[in-house]
């Protein structure tokens, strides 16, 4: 072929432009047309050295044409900027073909490519400059074009290894730099609504920003290139390469539709992607949905060997460091921290999936991450057939670690991307990178439940006001595992074909709960959360909140102050996990009154709200019938229900309202009927007894001067004059956790004091000294208020008071004394507050006036 | 032209918006809202502190309308915002001079 004119050439290039897209519209691959640029922008850079430098190109000598970044790699994309080096070898060169240099720049101009020309001396490339990150990295991928073939090989060989082996920690911190700029520019996260195909976290610049760090790295400790055949770590080398294919067609697609190098992937192109089949196989046509379903999961790839890569190369921030302390990386001798990354010593171990639960139980207490290493061996031991069945007996123990750890979010995201969760959790893989297509929610669905988790244990650094009532709720939780594991499974009904989301989700949870030992009551609670998840958000957006009615129908949904909390902390981190800006201070705000009020609700109408012979509460007969004795009726236990107020039913389970029915039977044959249970570091105390002055008062007493916590009570009767008492303590002093046989010593003790066999005034005595304990860390000044409105016969007191040991027994006392009967009681400790409320009645009828004056006179001089 | 500004209660939004977009009404300004007016808030006890419920939440809707289609818009404000009970919020009305749209710079009723 002739040396053609400029004119001549335009026309050629502008010819194979538009074969290569023709091609590029069959195929959709993005490999061969970034190549086929690439390769058509060789020739003609060589026709127009032809041109303008040499004839031959054999008789440049001191001169090479160099074609570096994404041209280096043969990676150029369709309207991408052209990066060309003019490599010098010294002066005399530069000046004899300065001239023909400026006529290549020019025609490459001329023919409208973006060209970025830069010109040096072989001897300025063994350098690190300091001030020019950009080149220092695209130099890397420098590839020989026209010219010199030995001043190549001295850069390639000599001046680039030199400056590598002198600088390889500079480049890998701006390499670094860089990156967490662009990741900050952008969230760290992948999931943006519409992702940029080369800037955004998981795009084509961290697939290269890998490329480099493992090209550096393997000249740095071996003193050779890396080919693109042992570039990637054998594992990651799969998803890898499909990743690149399916981002490379992808962008290609923009390019070519946009016709520039425009590479924002909007909702739009989304769509028209996935019509054309874009980077799937067959260019089969898929949902806008399900192609962004694959976007993420490469994208996932990508990001995670990214950031794993660069956390590998440099060292960890001191911050960091100090922050895991020697002591922590004593007590786990099998895991070791190289940079900010987290290695098992002994690989072989994580056969064992105790060990497997162990590793992210630690990135869970610790906010580390897993090395590249470490997630390849989990994943060899998986692959292995790990024995994962065996752990399923103390699966649940081991998991709630997890979950309750304060980087929880950051352990499941880990056992995700290792493939743990799914292998534990087959429900989960309903949603692996499952993306709702709504313009509203940000996150794919597994995130999405990731999201929400981390926004509760990020409660706990609260920094706005409208997050610390959340925060203070948080710290009130009984069971936030329970909270955490709901909020996990709450949606992966999105992934399943069902209609109703939450019925698929409720599904899954009964599959799940075969793996995970709950407690009935428990199960219960994680089935409310899941299938009520979406009350509370409709009740703010969709009710009028300061209408008594929507708080009264939202609060019979609720049933407990306890799931209440639950609910209202499941709606926060719900919401808050859709995206960025769904939780406005507005909507907090909103959904903390909704809350305020509907707690007020569940305390101030406790004694109206009673179980009777309606329908609705006649249901409640049909789920806990089946679990009485077969000699018990239908309206004995009914009789047993009447009058119980409805919040009883709603804080048991069948079962535990069936087995205290069966301690009301045998009241006949001994007065008080005692059941002692631990639950972790609490002890459940359930009383049943004919009511009688000082029951509450007796039992309160004991456990004081047995040195228990009382941190939680709950004193209800029927109408026949059965009470039902709950007692939730500590023990602080570990009595009975020491010494298993005071267990039984303490309920004797109970029902001696009950039974007057013991005189209740002698209680404290022995107690005296552990009395007088330390200055409390703040004042809680008592407040005590009436409220006659809240039941039609009973006087409503709250008090909130310092809490102190006795603290019930002293209340409960005065109370009886002063002849008040306590219809129903309910005790709750926040920190050293005590915030306790009564029904009260004073001879069968509510408090009068004076009555309450004079008993808060009574009150207060007991303090 | 007529700027409409309605502040509803929030959980009247949906199905204010809904009937404005059945009538033809393509757009509209959102905001999240506190206020009140002649329904003045309350003190609210929780835990033993008092929180005070002075500035109620509301939604705020403003839209630009044609003349032919405000006293429309109006009226399914009314139908659909209207609850009876204090606090349904109120419309303000104002005339507009102009309106331009960015892109293309076409003024006056077009550009909306």
């Amino acid at each position: 072929m002739g040396i053609p004119s400029t004119t001549v050439l335009r026309d050629f290039y502008a010819e194979e432009f538009a074969r290569i897209e023709r091609e590029f519209r069959v195929t959709s691959d993005g490999r061969s047309a970034t190549e086929g640029r690439a390769s058509l922008l060789d020739r003609v850079i060589l026709d127009l050295s032809r041109e303008f430098l040499a004839p031959e190109p054999g008789e440049l000598k001191k001169l090479c044409l160099v074609a570096l970044g994404g041209y280096g790699r043969r990676e150029l994309f369709p309207h991408s900027d052209v990066d060309l080096m003019f490599l010098w070898e010294d002066r005399t060169a530069e000046s004899h073909y300065r001239e023909g240099t400026q006529a290549v720049a020019r025609a490459l101009w001329d023919m409208r490519l973006r060209l970025s020309p830069t010109h040096r001396f072989v001897s300025e490339c063994e350098k690190f400059q300091r001030d020019n990150p950009e080149f220092n990295i695209s130099v890397l991928d420098s590839r020989y074009l026209v010219g010199d073939r030995e001043l190549f090989a001295q850069l390639r060989n000599k001046a680039l290894p030199h400056m590598i082996h002198t600088a390889w920690s500079d480049l890998l911190r701006d390499l670094s730099e860089l990156t967490q700029q662009r990741h900050n520019k952008e969230g760290y996260t992948i999931f943006h609504l519409e992702p940029n195909l080369k800037n955004s976290p998981g795009g084509l610049r961290d697939y290269h920003v890998a490329w480099w760090v493992r090209l550096i790295s393997k000249m740095e400790k071996s003193g050779r290139w890396a080919t693109s055949e042992d570039i990637w770590p054998r594992n990651a080398r799969r998803d890898m390469v499909a990743a690149f294919d399916f981002l490379a067609a992808a962008r290609c697609f923009l390019h070519y539709r946009q016709g520039r190098d425009d590479n924002a992937l909007s909702y739009e192109l989304q769509a028209a992607a996935a019509a054309r089949g874009i980077g799937i196989e067959n260019c089969r046509a898929i949902e806008p949905a399900e192609w962004m379903r694959i976007y993420f999961r490469h994208t996932r790839a990508v990001y995670a060997l990214c950031t794993q890569l660069l956390d590998e190369a440099l060292p960890a921030p001191s911050t960091f460091r100090s922050r895991l302390g020697w002591k922590s990386r004593r007590s786990h001798s099998g895991f070791s921290v190289v940079g900010a990354r987290m290695s098992v010593q002994e690989p072989a171990s994580l056969r064992d999936p105790q060990r497997l639960l162990q590793v992210f139980e630690y990135i869970a207490r610790h906010g580390i991450k897993l090395s590249r290493e470490a997630e390849d061996q989990i994943r060899d031991a998986l692959s292995a057939r790990v024995d994962l069945g065996s752990i399923i007996p103390t699966l649940w123990s081991n998991f709630r670690e997890i979950l309750l750890a304060p980087h929880a979010a950051e352990a499941l995201r880990a056992m995700h991307s290792a493939g743990l969760l799914v292998r534990l959790f087959p429900e989960f893989g309903a949603i692996d990178s499952l993306v709702v297509r709504d313009y509203y929610h940000h996150y794919t669905v597994d995130a999405h439940s990731f999201m929400a988790i981390e926004n509760i244990h990020r409660l706990r650094e609260a920094q706005q006001n409208w997050e610390r009532p959340f925060a203070n709720i948080f710290s009130e939780l009984e069971e936030p595992e329970l909270l955490f594991l709901s909020l996990l499974f709450h949606d992966v009904g999105k992934g399943m074909p069902c209609e109703d989301h939450v019925a698929g989700s409720m599904e899954a949870i009964e599959k799940v709960f075969t793996r995970v030992n709950l407690q009935a009551e428990q199960a219960d609670t994680v089935r409310f959360l899941i299938h009520d998840h979406l009350a509370m958000s409709a009740s703010l957006l969709r009710r009028d909140i300061f209408d008594p009615e929507t708080i009264r129908v939202f609060a019979e949904q609720v049933g407990t102050p306890e799931r209440l909390k639950l609910l209202c902390l499941f709606t926060y981190a719900d919401i808050r996990a859709v995206n960025p800006d769904a939780l406005t201070p507005w909507k907090a705000e909103s959904l903390w009154q909704l809350y305020v009020l509907t707690a007020n609700y569940l305390s101030r109408n406790l004694d109206e709200e009673r179980f009777g012979a309606v329908a609705a509460d006649l249901q409640f007969i049909d789920r806990i019938f089946p679990l009485v004795s077969a000699n018990a009726s239908r309206e004995e236990l009914a009789s047993f229900l009447e009058g119980l107020p409805r919040r009883y039913l709603f804080a048991h389970s069948a079962e535990e309202i069936a087995s205290h029915f069966q301690m009301a039977r045998k009241l006949k044959e001994k007065s008080v009927q005692l059941l002692l249970e631990r639950r972790g570091q609490i002890y459940a105390l359930t009383l049943l007894a004919t009511d009688r002055p000082f029951l509450f008062a007796g039992v309160s007493g004991t456990l004081a001067s047995w040195g228990m916590d009382i941190w939680k009570a709950e004193a209800f009767a029927n109408t026949a004059g059965t009470v039902v008492d709950t007692f939730h303590f500590t023990d602080p002093h570990k009595t009975l956790e020491l010494n298993p046989s005071e267990l039984e010593r303490l309920q004797t003790n109970i029902e001696d004091v009950l039974t007057g066999v013991t005189a209740r005034e002698t209680l404290l005595r022995g107690r005296a000294g552990a009395q007088l304990k330390a200055e409390p860390k703040i004042s809680i000044p008592t407040q005590i208020r009436f409220d006659d409105s809240s039941s039609p016969h009973s006087t409503l007191m709250e008090i909130v008071t310092q809490d102190r040991p006795g603290l019930l027994f002293g209340l409960s006392s005065t109370l009886a004394n002063f002849g008040c009967n306590i219809e129903v009681a309910l005790i709750d400790t926040e920190g050293q507050r005590a915030l306790d409320t009564f029904y009260l009645t004073f001879g069968g009828a509510k408090l009068s006036a004076d009555t309450q004056e004079r008993l808060r006179v009574r009150l207060l001089a007991q303090e | 032209m007529m700027r409409i500004e309605a502040i509803i209660q929030p959980s009247r939004f949906e199905s204010v918006k809904e009937a404005l977009h059945q009538m033809g009404v393509e757009g509209m300004t959102v905001s999240e809202v506190r206020g009140h007016g002649r329904q003045k808030g309350h003190t609210e006890t929780y835990r033993g502190r008092e929180y005070e419920v002075d500035l109620l939440p509301k939604i705020k809707i403003e839209m630009v309308l044609p003349q032919n289609l405000v006293d429309g818009a109006v009226q399914t404000i009314l139908k659909t915002a209207r609850t009876g009970k204090i606090g349904d919020g109120k419309i303000f009305l104002s005339k507009i001079d102009e309106a331009i749209r960015i892109r293309d710079e076409e003024r006056g009723e077009g550009a909306l």
